[in-house]
């Protein structure tokens, strides 16, 4: 037996608390009926050492300390079995004495003397006679405050001791069997309670990465450990959720990588294969390079987007006026959007408009969005830029202060391009999912320029969307907390 | 021997193209699966090289029609799936071979080889007739002990002939297997270069091999017809 175990702890202080409750019930018993049975003893013998002290001080009584046996019997028709009396004077002689006493004197202590001599009664407890335990009662009788005489009435406690160790030897054999049956039976129902924390433990030990599609039994009754079960079930389940996510995204992102590997390893070995002009080496080294350059756009996005997964990406968030931010933006993206002889253009009629942001991610974000416009839209085309506080629903009644809330900032890029399918609507900010893989590989991206913008926007408490129809152009709507510039106006996030 | 490489990957195909092409092998290309399909049905390639992932039709299911279709031409599937179950079940939807990337191109070439080997009974590396060789890991081509300089059309042209051994081969079959769909059948480019090959194989040695079938084409065999 494991003696740390649960099931002998549990077992352990039950029985622990049970023994506990059984000897105070034993001691309790014990003393209970020891006290009440001495009371009893000692009341009848205070009743009759009373009876024979007032017979004997009536003046109507034909009472005499003569034969004491005989006169209770005729007096008061009373035979007292198994009393020993005795009477003494008030100096402590021994007068008369009942027949059953024969020779023997009862004992009277010193201490027992000099009470009856103040006219108090003293009870005491003898063992010198023979091995018969007496209970002994010492009464002063008195006469006009005066002590006259002393009566002294015994009786063995042989019963009451008799009764007492019967009882000793009942709890002594019982207490024990019955603390021994229950750790038996309280190891029993420990046992049963606990086997499915044994399933558990076992189900838990085999599962690893490789098989969690493992599940532990679940148990009928609705209990603490099927709660726990259930938990636990519960948990695998998101364990597994997430290695499979993992697992999808390691596998997308090694597909991604080795495209370009393919194409490096391939290029270069065939342009091995035989001496080359110097203009085809060229060729191959501009293409090596585009290859290059793309892989490195991979890395840097995919470590970008597991450092924010786990969280060690400080966002330094700061004032940002909107407006002017973008303004600023769209001067650079122009050069971009030249070649394509596309039109960028803002509509903003509202000023500044604050948010609390990181400049470094919002320039990323909006960078992205831009960017994203211009590749998917055909030469002549434009996006324009709008730039709004967003307010509640314009036909809902005001609010009681008479303004509507203005809660967020309202970003759109919408651009004129090729559009999105609606089924695709809510995958494109999915990793590496892409609408059209060769179109976004010649443009050079990483297929999760998406994916950061979303993460950007979701790190600043906003939402990312998309409108779409294909053919007719997409517009990305960005939404962010406003921010209203008062006291302190720099947070680390 | 004319290759049709299926695969979405422009720069990838290219340089597949490029290797195959240095190697004296026709070769075209499709960037997606419904052009591919097209293109298996209505040329008869030697051998198709195909990647998994492409667009508008994917590859499997490319593979499947082309057998559905009763084709039986050697498949080199090549993707970026590697585990053990995409091999399985490419494998099991009727391709020959399964080449993971990035891969080593000579292994590629190597499998190719191989691949269009299986057609032959002998299965022999070198393709052999009377003292003729040719070799096609080292491209060498020797008639009675001596090499033989050859042009690429010319060699593709003999490995070709030397594949399918006495079997009349008409000007059709000839140009649809040596050479890529650019080539322009209303020429007579084909007796031209069965005429060098001619000169430069049966010239000076015994017995002539290239034999002209009048009308229909030609035949390569050491028996006169």
């Amino acid at each position: 037996m494991n003696f740390r175990s649960l099931r002998f702890k549990l077992t352990l202080w039950y029985v622990l608390i049970l023994g506990i409750l059984l000897i105070s019930f034993s001691a309790f018993l014990y003393l209970t009926l020891s006290g009440s049975l001495h009371r009893d003893v000692d009341h009848k013998l205070r009743s009759l050492a009373e009876l024979i002290a007032s017979e004997s001080t009536s003046p109507l009584s034909k009472f005499s300390f003569g034969n004491i046996d005989q006169t209770l019997e005729d007096s008061m028709n009373l035979k007292p079995i198994g009393k020993f009396i005795q009477v003494l004077d008030e100096s402590g002689r021994i007068g008369r004495k009942s027949e059953n006493l024969k020779s023997v004197q009862l004992p009277i202590s010193l201490q027992a003397l000099r009470n009856a001599s103040k006219g108090l009664i003293t009870y005491e407890t003898n063992r010198s006679l023979g091995n018969v335990p007496l209970r002994i009662i010492t009464f002063p009788v008195k006469e006009n405050d005066q002590v006259t005489n002393i009566i002294q009435v015994a009786s063995s406690l042989q019963d009451v001791e008799d009764v007492l160790r019967t009882l000793v030897i009942i709890l002594v054999i019982t207490v024990p069997s019955i603390l021994m049956i229950f750790s038996l039976g309280g190891q029993f129902l420990a046992n049963k309670a606990l086997k499915p924390v044994d399933r558990i433990t076992q189900t838990a030990r085999i599962i690893t990465s490789q098989n969690l599609n493992q599940r532990i039994q679940t148990l009928k009754v609705k209990d603490e450990i099927s709660r726990l079960i259930d938990t636990f079930n519960e948990m695998i389940s998101r364990l597994d959720q997430s290695f499979r996510q993992i697992k999808q995204f390691t596998t997308d992102a090694s597909h991604e990588l080795k495209t370009p590997l393919t194409i490096l390893k391939g290029e270069v070995e065939v342009g091995l294969r035989k001496k080359r002009l110097p203009h085809e080496y060229e060729q191959i080294l501009q293409s090596n390079l585009e290859e290059i350059n793309r892989m490195s756009k991979i890395v840097e996005d995919l470590l970008l987007l597991s450092k924010a997964d786990i969280g060690e990406i400080r966002l330094i968030k700061e004032d940002i006026d909107l407006t002017r931010f973008i303004t600023g933006l769209i001067e650079q993206m122009k050069i971009l959007a030249q070649p394509k002889n596309i039109r960028i253009e803002t509509s903003n009629h509202q000023g500044e408009i604050h948010i609390l942001g990181d400049p470094l991610r919002m320039r990323e974000l909006f960078i992205n969005l831009i960017e994203n416009g211009i590749k998917y839209t055909e030469e002549g085309g434009s996006i324009l830029i709008t730039i709004a506080k967003e307010t509640d629903d314009p036909f809902s009644p005001l609010p009681p202060h008479g303004k509507r809330k203005e809660a967020f900032a309202n970003v759109t890029v919408a651009d004129t391009g090729i559009g999105i399918a609606k089924e695709d609507h809510e995958k494109i900010f999915n990793r590496f999912f892409r609408v059209d893989k060769a179109r976004s590989r010649e443009q050079g991206g990483s297929g999760l320029g998406l994916s950061i913008c979303k993460w950007i926007v979701e790190a600043h408490q906003g939402e990312i969307t998309v409108h779409s129809e294909p053919g007719k152009g997409s517009s990305f709507i960005v939404r962010l907390p406003l921010y209203t510039p008062q006291g302190q106006n720099l947070d680390n996030f | 021997m004319r290759i049709l490489v299926i695969e979405d990957e422009v720069k990838v195909a290219n340089f597949i193209k490029k290797g195959l092409e240095e190697e004296h092998y026709a070769v075209d290309t499709a960037f997606d699966g419904e052009a591919g399909l097209y293109l298996s049905e209505v040329n008869e390639y030697d051998l198709i090289v195909l990647d998994l992932m492409i667009p508008k039709i994917n590859g499997l299911e490319v593979l499947r029609r082309i057998r559905n279709n009763k084709n039986n031409v050697p498949i080199l599937v090549v993707t970026a799936k590697d585990t053990a179950e995409d091999i399985v079940k490419g494998l099991d939807s009727g391709c020959d071979d399964y080449l993971t990337k990035p891969f080593e191109f000579r292994v590629f070439l190597a499998r190719v080889r191989a691949l269009l080997r299986r057609e032959r009974t002998d299965a022999e590396p070198i393709l052999r007739l009377a003292d003729l060789t040719l070799s096609p890991v080292t491209h060498k081509v020797t008639r009675g002990g001596k090499e033989i300089e050859l042009t690429s059309k010319e060699y593709g042209l003999l490995e070709y002939f030397l594949r399918n051994p006495n079997k009349v081969l008409t000007r059709t079959m000839i140009s649809e297997h040596v050479w890529d769909y650019r080539f322009d059948s209303m020429t007579n480019v084909v007796d031209v270069y069965v005429n060098y090959l001619r000169k430069k194989i049966d010239k000076g040695f015994e017995p002539k091999l290239i034999h002209t079938i009048r009308g229909v084409g030609y035949i390569l065999s050491p028996d006169r017809p």
